[in-house]
């Protein structure tokens, strides 16, 4: 029994193994943008709205407004990186239902890039937000023996986010597995259930608390930061 | 549980390149489209905030036109009225005028005729007064009445025979007219007496149709008559007071 979908490989391109984890990956990107062209494609002013479009929109605005509550701000570039995690999270685990489909956040592979990319987004954005110097500077507030500590939990956010996402995901892809072959008739459905649901609370955990790292690196100092030498 | 760092590559660079993607195809198009709907309806709110404020200004204009248009109408109505009454009443005064100028015209024209009438009247009256006293004359005391109106201018003369005189003065003539000339016998009757009075004095005599029946003496600045005139005069009393008193059909007064 494969626990991970990175052991499963589902072909071979130039030499190089394509595993199910890259492979459905690719698919959920296929499937997210490829909606969002059909149905953006038309996205004109003079034209009405149709309701695919009303519904793309009231997802969109869903993400934005839920970030701007976290953050107590708008900005674009937050909502670009934390509704992407969401939206690939989402739809990976809401395709638990489909038949043969291996959801890429049951790889712990994934989840730790996902968890990476929060971890240098975080700096990243703080960067850009603050500069590298009040950037820096947040890791020794409020004090300079903070340092290792902050460093610490900087590491650990990451590690966390990455390992509640996988075993989420990987134990509910796995309870479904042992609870199959033990009665197949009633407890996949359950699970399935169970598995949509837990999907999209750990896809709305996850953006959040990225949305949480990335606008506690980007707020503005506050005025006990400024007067701190 | 392992995690293979080619795939944690592959998956790191995947997620990216989806955020890509999804901003180019899915976050710019919605956003944009919904910021560009907002301006769109911020506009159409504004244009129609604006037309709603052009709407009513144009009623306001339209009222103020029509309250005016109202008043000047009022006031149109009104001089129309004042007009048309002073028309009226220049109409009516003209019309009285002109009324009363006919009535005094048709007043004169109505004395003017009663006047030729009367004139008309006294004159029959003279010539049948005349004729009359001529024919009862005549079958009474077979007596011209030329002849006896001569005879009693004659009569009249001796008595005043003094203010003759003095008024004759120095005049060299007499004239004596009638409306008709006088018979021979009586103009010879009146020269032989009047030269008897008035030696120096030649007679002439004229005919003036206008004057009333009769004989007129002028010497100087006297004159002596016996004309109808005055029983005309007497007649039309006479009939006045009869008609005054009344009189029935047989003529007998009551």
């Amino acid at each position: 029994m494969n626990l991970s979908p990175d052991q499963t490989v589902v072909f071979s391109a130039w030499g190089i193994p394509i595993n199910a984890t890259v492979f459905y990956t690719w698919v959920v990107m296929v499937l997210l943008t490829g909606v969002a062209i059909v149905i953006t494609r038309n996205l004109r002013p003079d034209v009405p709205p149709n309701r695919w479009r009303t519904t793309l929109e009231v997802i969109v605005q869903g993400i934005e407004s839920q970030i701007e509550e976290v953050a107590g701000r708008r900005e674009r570039h937050l909502l670009y990186f934390a509704g992407t995690l969401f939206l690939f999270v989402a739809v990976s685990n809401l395709l638990l239902v489909v038949p043969g489909f291996a959801p890429p956040t049951a790889s712990l592979s994934t989840t730790t890039a996902l968890a990476l990319s929060v971890l240098i987004a975080v700096p990243l954005f703080g960067i850009t937000s603050r500069g590298l110097g009040g950037y820096l500077k947040t890791y020794i507030q409020p004090s300079f023996i903070m340092l290792p500590f902050n460093i610490i939990s900087e590491f650990s956010r990451g590690i966390s986010l990455a390992i509640r996402l996988y075993g989420n995901i990987m134990s509910g892809a796995v309870i479904a597995a042992i609870l199959l072959s033990v009665a197949p008739f009633f407890f996949p459905v359950v699970m399935d259930v169970l598995g949509l649901l837990t999907g999209l609370i750990q896809a709305y955990i996850f953006a959040i608390l990225a949305t949480v790292y990335i606008s506690g690196a980007t707020a503005p100092p506050s005025n006990s930061e400024k007067e701190t030498p | 549980m392992s995690i293979d760092w080619i795939t944690v590559a592959a998956q790191i660079a995947n997620f990216l390149v989806l955020v890509w993607l999804l901003k180019r195809f899915l976050y710019r198009p919605i956003l944009d489209g919904i910021d560009a709907r907002e301006v769109e309806i911020r506009q159409r709110m504004q244009e129609a905030v604006q037309a709603k404020e052009q709407a009513q200004s144009v009623e306001q204009a339209y009222q103020d036109k029509v309250q005016a248009l109202n008043v000047a109408q009022s006031q149109m109505t009104e001089t129309i009225r004042k007009t048309a009454e002073e028309q009226r009443d220049v109409l009516l005064a003209e019309a009285q005028k002109r009324l009363n100028q006919e009535h005094a015209t048709w007043q004169a024209h109505l004395d003017d005729e009663a006047q030729k009438y009367i004139e008309k009247m006294h004159k029959a009256g003279a010539q049948a007064l005349l004729l009359l006293t001529r024919k009862a004359l005549k079958d009474l005391a077979d007596e011209d009445l030329e002849a006896r109106i001569a005879h009693h201018l004659v009569g009249k003369i001796k008595p005043m025979l003094p203010d003759l005189g003095r008024a004759a003065g120095r005049a060299s003539e007499a004239v004596i007219t009638s409306q008709a000339t006088l018979p021979v016998t009586v103009e010879g009757e009146l020269t032989t007496r009047l030269q008897r009075y008035f030696p120096q004095i030649a007679i002439r005599f004229e005919v003036n149709e206008k004057q009333a029946p009769g004989i007129v003496l002028r010497i100087g600045g006297a004159e002596l008559e016996w004309t109808v005139a005055s029983y005309i005069d007497s007649l039309d009393a006479v009939m006045q007071e009869q008609l005054a008193t009344g009189i029935d059909a047989t003529g007998k007064v009551p």
